[in-house]
């Protein structure tokens, strides 16, 4: 018992160094604008907090133990208004005068791009405006350019849900109604993850997405792609997949631009084989992974809204995961 | 001889009675200025009004409020007298002593209204949208 508790208490602190290398997902690997003025707001509290309370710990032994006389009363009138009323005063309407205008920049217009994004049970639904007022659907990811303001328009279908990408900036509420905007500047191209951070349902823990900050130039050039039809199946067993796909009437639910299939209830799939995750972040964009999902659904995702195709033969299942992995 | 003592003593307590009034200035004055930010952003935020007309408003009705409050803590502070006059304590209940508790009362009144006058006028002078 000894032994296994403590081996879970080096687990925990591993997990806790780790997490915080790993970065991905964490407020305290800070890779955009507002990440880092929350960040360093977060140091100057904490570094803060202890000199203060070392302060008054000092005072307090000094006062009990080191010197315990009778102060003369001008002193303790200068240490009680004083440190009781004007150092605190200060102190908070300096923090306040710090910490207000950091609110600002997260509220600030984008810089030409703006993205919609709607919180469904339990995957996002991506919209690219460009500023001549173009629409580029997509789903299930964020790619933004470095070194710009991207402003996101948020919005839910049904229930709250909460928009979050850590290493990029604080959180946004996406509420059925009623629109939200927050803005992001990433300053280093990566990979971040993102994850709804409002209690959604039964899979609100799977609903994650991966944020891809690039440089201006390659995502002027993915962009371009992404706006672009699918491309046509490839190889023959591409080609049984998406006979498939037609058959099995999953067009009536999703859209790959270029086809038949326009339903709007579920993910746009045009370029789902160039995402980094599928089902909003919880599997890697292979075609075994592709045939996983479709076959169980809902053993991945409680309750989720796609039917579960375990009905259908093995090699059609694999067939359409070729196709879909190849949907570049 | 005890008649006018307690005539003068009447008198002297009635006098009294606008500083007991004087002492409220300044809370209301905190709860004015703060109704009416709050209740202005209120409305411009939710009709889309122009926000910098509102905050330079705030910012005008927030210097009006921290003159009159600091005004009315000078009264106290004098009334107060405790420089000339140095005691925490006035509980004896002569007059002199209502006449200066009422003015450190008045005094700390007016400090607290004076500060939360400053915190409340700040999100809006520092925050430029209603987001
Ligand atoms: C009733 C509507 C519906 C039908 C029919 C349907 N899907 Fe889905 N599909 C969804 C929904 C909703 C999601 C999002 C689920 C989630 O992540 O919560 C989804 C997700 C997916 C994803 C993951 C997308 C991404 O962005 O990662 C793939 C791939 C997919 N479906 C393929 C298929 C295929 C192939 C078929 C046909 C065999 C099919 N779907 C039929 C509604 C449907
Ligand atoms: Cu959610």
């Amino acid at each position: 018992m000894y032994v296994h508790s403590r081996n879970a208490l080096a687990c925990l602190a591993a997990a806790f160094v780790l997490s915080a290398c790993d970065g991905r997902q964490s407020v305290l690997a800070p890779s955009g604008t507002d990440a880092l003025s929350v960040f360093d707001l977060a140091r100057v509290m904490f570094i803060g907090a202890v000199v203060l309370w070392l302060l008054v710990g000092t005072l307090f032994i000094y006062v009990t133990r080191i010197n315990p006389r009778e102060m003369s009363r001008r002193k303790a009138e200068i240490l009680i208004v004083g440190g009781g009323v004007v150092f605190p005063v200060l102190l908070l309407g300096a923090l306040l005068v710090y910490s207000l205008p950091l609110m600002n920049a997260p509220r600030l217009a984008d810089e030409g791009l703006r993205v919609h994004i709607t919180a469904e049970q339990w995957w996002w639904r991506v919209d690219y405006e460009l500023p001549d007022g173009t629409r580029i659907p997509s789903a299930n990811e964020l790619r933004l350019p470095v070194g710009t303001r991207t402003g996101l328009v948020l919005n839910a279908k049904k229930v709250i849900h909460s928009f979050w990408v850590p290493a990029l900036g604080g959180k946004t509420d996406m509420i059925p109604g009623r629109e939200t905007f927050q803005s992001l500047q990433p300053v280093t191209a990566g990979v971040y993850r993102g994850q709804c951070a409002e209690f959604c349902g039964a899979s609100h823990a799977l609903m994650a997405f991966e944020t891809v900050a690039m440089e201006p130039e390659d995502f002027a050039a993915w962009l371009e792609a992404e706006a672009r039809d699918a491309q046509p199946p490839a190889t023959a067993p591409a080609r049984r997949g998406a006979k498939i796909f037609a058959r099995e009437g999953c067009g009536g639910c999703h859209t790959v631009r270029g086809t038949d299939a326009v339903g709007q209830v579920g993910p746009d799939l045009t370029h789902v084989g160039s995402r980094k995750s599928l089902a909003a972040g919880i599997l890697d964009v292979t075609a075994e992974d592709f045939a996983d999902w479709i076959g169980h659904t809902d053993a991945i995702k409680p309750e989720v809204a796609m039917p579960s195709y375990d009905f259908l033969p093995r090699e059609d299942l694999a067939a359409l995961g070729i196709y879909l992995e190849g949907l570049k | 001889m005890t008649q006018i003592t307690e005539k003068q003593e009447a008198r002297e307590f009635h006098a009294e009675a606008t500083s007991v009034w004087r002492i409220t200035f300044g809370p209301l004055l905190w709860a004015v200025h703060f109704v009416v930010s709050y209740s202005a952003t209120a409305v411009v935020c939710a009709k889309g009004g122009d926000v910098g007309v509102l905050r330079l408003g705030i910012g005008i009705g927030t210097f009006l409020a921290l003159a009159g409050i600091a005004w009315l803590g000078w009264r106290a502070w004098q009334q107060w007298d405790t420089l000339r006059n140095r005691g925490w304590e006035n509980d004896t209940g002569t007059s002199q002593d209502r006449h200066q508790f009422l003015g450190h009362a008045a005094f700390l009144l007016a400090a607290i209204s004076f500060i939360g006058v400053v915190y409340v006028a700040l999100p809006p002078l520092l925050i430029e949208s209603c987001q």
